[in-house]
């Protein structure tokens, strides 16, 4: 039944798609992606890069999209059979159709069905979406309805069933998904506002998850004494959150918000508690040419909401919402082992920026300027004060867990981070200088779930692009990371060649000489070369990886250390 | 079904082919965000008189940076020369979406920057990685396209630009 009716899809989806392009091109037009990430592992104890039996790992997709005029359909075939083994770790692997949509677009209405991405606001009650870096993929498969019944105002609708990798038993789920969402802005309405300057939005959206509960609920803990039942008649079935927004403007000044609650939700990463949760998150900037301020709060406690209640919070799996971790991200490359993750189930914290251009021109600037970035950013856990209940019992389960004052931070910091950094371009420009320097503490028995003291480290960065001629180009980045904790002290160094648009080739080494283990002074060095021809991408490395997190957008998940040569194709059609 | 699937994609393969020939893509329909947070739909970026770059790009993708940077050296060359309007798609996501208004006017580029900030647009053109560049020609037809860069990748755009005045 479930293989004839995919094959039907495919077979439809594909007649409707292969045909026209073989047409003109009022036929519509077909585009597309692939993508081939392999590996081939070789075995290192020592920096525990272990042995994989089948030695080579692929994660393969296809993507194709046909649209035609308002009307568009698509399809997506992964072949994750032997995957990347950090994928096999967090679940993601198997193979078949993972996407499949038809969708009709005009001005007024927008339906989809299949599977789809979709966001509410910041995405507090509802965001589907994809980081196929990290494994992840909430889409929905079901139907969604867009509707601007006037010119300034949104309603969306969706329902269906969260994408859960590979497991596409979708008529045996007891979980799904429903949502509504408006936003109105009134410059539409009140042209004045506009003309004045003014921008005033305001949104909402209510989404409801349903998961039918058959089973009493038996929670096992290390401590036989402590274990929990629930019984299925206590354990909600449907659970609502709702969230409110606004977006205020006038001229270079933006201010921002948005509220969410979520009802009672005893769930597996909260330890089966029915607290409610709520999150907000407020920004404030301001900006004109040549200077930008921003400064943000954000308060999440008991948001983490997922389509089904067993899933454990070391997984990104069934997600239905998105809580973002609002510090400022790096790309270099030692702070990226210190990234901080968002804490959806408990963070209070702020973070501030200031970026200024000193002007062109100037003495100080000299013919193109400097870009200067300060930035401050500092986390907390929540206050909890266990309810009478569980404080008498001494566990939460199936109590109301705790009680936490809105706006005080708990007594654990997560992370704090304290940073400058410079951009600058020399009179000749063929000369380019970056310099950073961040002072982070991280809270590695929280963050990363192995006691530890809290992380202090000192980042310096220096990256110097000589433009040799028009083409040719080359790139020295050296990164030190000073820290007595964890492993220590770090050095890294890329140098990196290229000739424009086609040929990059660099070597690079990430050097714990720091570690207090004089046996783990590891280096983890990489060579790696690049063809790129058009939005076609051919890449091979060489080289060993460290065992740490990954981090995309303030998702994380750990990656297992490696050791091997990769290969990667990806293209856009 | 695993027959299907390979006839499926053979036959799309080939049309795909088939379909190259024209290398014409009209821009996909999506609704994005100016930096006010007002909607801007990308069918307002055609205006039919004038060629249009787009770049999906990201405050935290230093390579993106580069190559904005380096464009908006040229960028009021490029203007007058071919009239053509960059539009700097950033997919930030509402983790750093709101540090992109004052990322941008900081650095002082003269480019209509909008916001995707759930990666609709960058789907709908079949994006994978950013920094992604295309130019479309005064009839919205999509001639090239590139991903990442390399310092001195702008000159090849400038010569596509050049190209297509012929």
């Amino acid at each position: 039944m479930k293989n004839s009716i995919k094959t039907l899809v495919v077979i439809a989806l594909t007649t409707i798609m292969a045909l026209p392009s073989y047409g003109q091109s009022k036929w519509g037009h077909i585009g597309g992606d692939f993508g081939f990430n392999g590996m081939f592992y070789i075995p290192d104890s020592t920096i525990g890069a272990r042995e994989v039996k089948e030695k080579v790992r692929a994660n393969t997709w296809l993507n194709l999209n046909y649209t035609n005029g308002g009307f568009s359909a698509g399809v997506r075939y992964e072949f994750y059979s032997f995957p990347l083994i950090d994928f096999e770790d967090i679940g993601y692997k198997g193979q078949g159709l993972t996407n499949y949509y038809l969708d009709y677009k005009n001005e007024f209405i927008q339906v989809t069905a299949g599977t789809f991405y979709e966001q509410f606001g910041n995405g507090f009650t509802l965001r589907a979406y994809e980081d196929r870096q990290l494994g992840i993929d909430n889409s929905i498969l079901g139907a969604r309805v867009k509707v601007t019944p006037y010119k300034g105002i949104t309603l969306k609708g969706v329902w269906g069933i969260e994408r859960k990798n590979f497991d596409f038993d979708y008529l045996h789920r007891k979980d799904y998904v429903r949502g509504l969402d408006g936003e109105f802005s009134f410059g539409d309405f009140i042209p004045k506002l506009g003309e004045k300057g003014f921008v005033l939005t305001v949104g909402g959206s209510f989404v409801s998850k349903y998961e039918k509960s058959e089973n009493d609920m038996f929670i096992d803990y290390p401590d036989p004494l402590a274990d929990g039942i629930i019984y299925a008649d206590k354990i909600p079935q449907n659970i609502a959150t709702w969230a409110a927004r606004l977006n205020f403007g006038y001229k270079g000044f933006r201010l921002e918000g948005e509220f969410a609650h979520k009802n009672n939700d005893p769930n597996n990463t909260n330890g089966y508690i029915y607290k409610t949760g709520n999150a907000l998150l407020v920004t404030a900037s301001y900006s004109m040419k040549g200077l930008g301020v921003e400064a943000s709060f954000i308060r999440s406690d008991n948001m983490d909401f997922r389509s089904q209640r067993d899933i454990s919070a070391s997984t990104p799996l069934l997600g239905i919402n998105y809580i973002p971790a609002v510090n400022r991200q790096y790309t270099y490359m030692l702070l990226g082992n210190y990234a901080y993750a968002s804490q959806p189930n408990g963070q209070i914290g702020v973070q501030a920026q200031v970026n200024y251009k000193v002007p062109k021109n100037t003495k100080l600037g000299g013919k193109y300027g400097i870009d200067i970035t300060v930035n401050y950013a500092r986390f907390h856990d929540v206050e909890q004060k266990l309810v009478p209940d569980a404080a008498a019992s001494n566990m939460q389960i199936g109590t109301e867990g705790y009680t936490s004052s809105f706006f005080k931070f708990g007594d654990n910091l997560l992370y704090q981070d304290v940073g400058i950094d410079f951009s600058h371009r020399f009179n000749n420009k063929n000369w380019k200088l970056d310099l950073a320097y961040n002072f982070i503490t991280y809270n590695l028995t929280i963050l990363q779930g192995h006691a530890s003291p809290l992380f202090r480290g000192h980042n310096l960065m220096g990256k110097v692009t000589y433009k040799i001629n028009n083409k040719h180009a080359l790139k020295l980045e050296i990164d030190h990371l000073y820290a007595k904790e964890d492993d220590g002290s770090w050095l890294y160094a890329l140098l990196e060649y290229s000739i424009a648009p086609h040929w990059f080739i660099s070597v690079s080494d990430q050097w714990n000489y720091g570690n207090e283990d004089r046996d783990r002074r590891f280096h983890y060095y990489n060579i790696a070369a690049a063809f790129v021809i058009k939005s076609t991408r051919i890449a091979l490395n060489f080289g060993k990886t460290k065992e740490g997190i990954l981090c995309i957008g303030g998702v994380c998940r750990s990656v297992p250390a490696s050791y091997g040569a990769g290969l990667s194709v990806t293209t856009s059609f | 079904m695993k027959k299907i699937l390979i006839l499926a994609i053979a036959l799309l393969m080939c049309g795909q082919m088939a379909a190259q020939e024209n290398n014409s893509s009209r821009i996909p329909t999506v609704d994005l965000k100016t930096l006010d947070g007002d909607a801007f739909s990308t069918k307002q970026m055609y205006t039919g008189e004038h060629p249009f770059i787009v770049s999906l790009w990201a405050t935290w993708c230093m390579p993106c940076r580069e190559e904005l940077d380096a464009i908006s050296l040229v960028y009021e060359d490029w203007v007058e020369e071919f009239g053509v309007t960059l539009y700097a798609v950033s997919i930030d996501d509402s983790r750093s979406a709101s540090k992109v208004a004052p990322f941008v006017r900081a650095k002082g580029w003269d480019y209509v920057v909008l916001q995707d900030i759930n990666s609709d647009f960058k789907r709908a053109l079949n994006v994978v990685d950013v920094p992604f560049l295309c130019i479309f020609d005064k009839n919205g037809n999509m001639v090239w396209s590139h991903t990442s860069y390399a310092a001195g990748g702008e000159e090849e755009v400038y010569e596509v630009l050049k190209s297509l005045e012929k």
